[in-house]
């Protein structure tokens, strides 16, 4: 099927199981230290694959031809493709896959879109941590930029972390 | 619904979003879609479990899937009007499930005139079929000057 897939060389682990053991627990997690990170190829299947599950239907994303005689003069990716971007460009042993792992809420900011056929990186960390009603949370921060070093979003969210 | 041009825009004017039926395979269509493959939307057995004080009874939707409806109701307003879709901050308040019908909106809160261009604040919410709030948010607007 049309998956994404990471431009490392392994198929993406869509087992979260699988590496649990390897990754961060709240208490090994530096707020200030980078995450590891991978650089990905977004292509107009995963972008494609993005719109069906949203149900996104503008030709900007999916109809080459109107696109090009569109505003940004080609395809585009939607704004919110960094809920892809951020598995795409993580290694399996990143924290954010930690099995219990609950969102709780995020904020991003929007430069310029991606592109099918970019060659997108994040930088990112954790920003903050601390204990609110007996949960443990994590603040993380994320940009991503173009291969020409253009930002294309930036965000924070929050995340509870598996006790 | 409210036209897209910022001269007329006041406080109180709403954009509709679509309805979106929730279900395991559109769960599932999601986690390929972003990666996103917690166990939270896959592993009924695993959500049998206590979080804390909360037991979920069964897989929940990705908390991002209404942050995708949300973003696909601006820009499906916004760009053909010209207008760009800069900013949305949202937080989750009830989990969706299975079998849930969900369905984004947007209410105009304020304009404002910057040194350089133009922008729409707007309140975003997502209510599921009960008409309960599920997501709750705000977004930003460009709307660049002529």
């Amino acid at each position: 099927m049309a998956q994404a897939e990471s431009s490392a060389a392994t198929p993406f682990e869509t087992d979260f199981w699988k590496d649990a053991k390897l990754r961060k627990v709240w208490d090994d997690i530096v707020p200030g230290e980078p995450r590891k990170t991978l650089p990905y190829q977004l292509t107009q299947d995963a972008i494609a694959l993005y719109c069906r599950a949203v149900g996104e239907t503008n030709p900007l994303y999916l109809d080459e031809a109107a696109a090009k005689a569109g505003p940004y003069g080609g395809l585009i990716a939607p704004p919110a493709i960094h809920i892809l971007l951020m598995f795409a460009c993580t290694p399996a042993d990143d924290w954010m896959r930690s099995p219990g792992t609950v969102n709780a809420g995020q904020s991003w900011s929007y430069n310029i879109p991606a592109r099918p056929g970019d060659t997108i990186t994040l930088q990112a960390r954790a920003l903050d941590k601390f204990i609110k009603r007996e949960r443990l949370f994590v603040v993380h921060d994320n940009v991503f930029f173009n291969q020409h070093g253009d930002v294309i979003c930036s965000g924070r969210g929050q995340t509870i972390r598996p006790m | 619904m409210t036209t897209a041009n910022f001269d007329a825009l006041k406080a109180g004017d709403t954009i509709d979003g679509p309805a979106f039926a929730v279900s395991r395979e559109s769960i599932r269509l999601f986690c390929d879609a972003s990666l996103d493959y917690n166990p939270l939307h896959l592993d009924d057995n695993y959500m049998k479990g206590d979080f804390g004080k909360t037991n979920f009874g069964g897989i929940i939707m990705h908390g991002m899937n209404n942050f995708g409806l949300i973003s696909r109701m601006l820009t499906d307003w916004a760009l053909p009007a010209g207008a760009i879709h800069r900013r949305l901050e949202t937080r989750w308040l009830k989990p969706v499930k299975p079998g849930d019908t969900i369905r984004p909106a947007g209410t105009i809160k304020a304009k404002q005139t910057t040194a350089k261009s133009r922008w729409v604040l707007v309140d975003v919410a997502v209510q599921n079929q009960r008409g309960e709030t599920v997501a709750a948010g705000e977004a930003m607007l460009e709307f660049p000057a002529k």
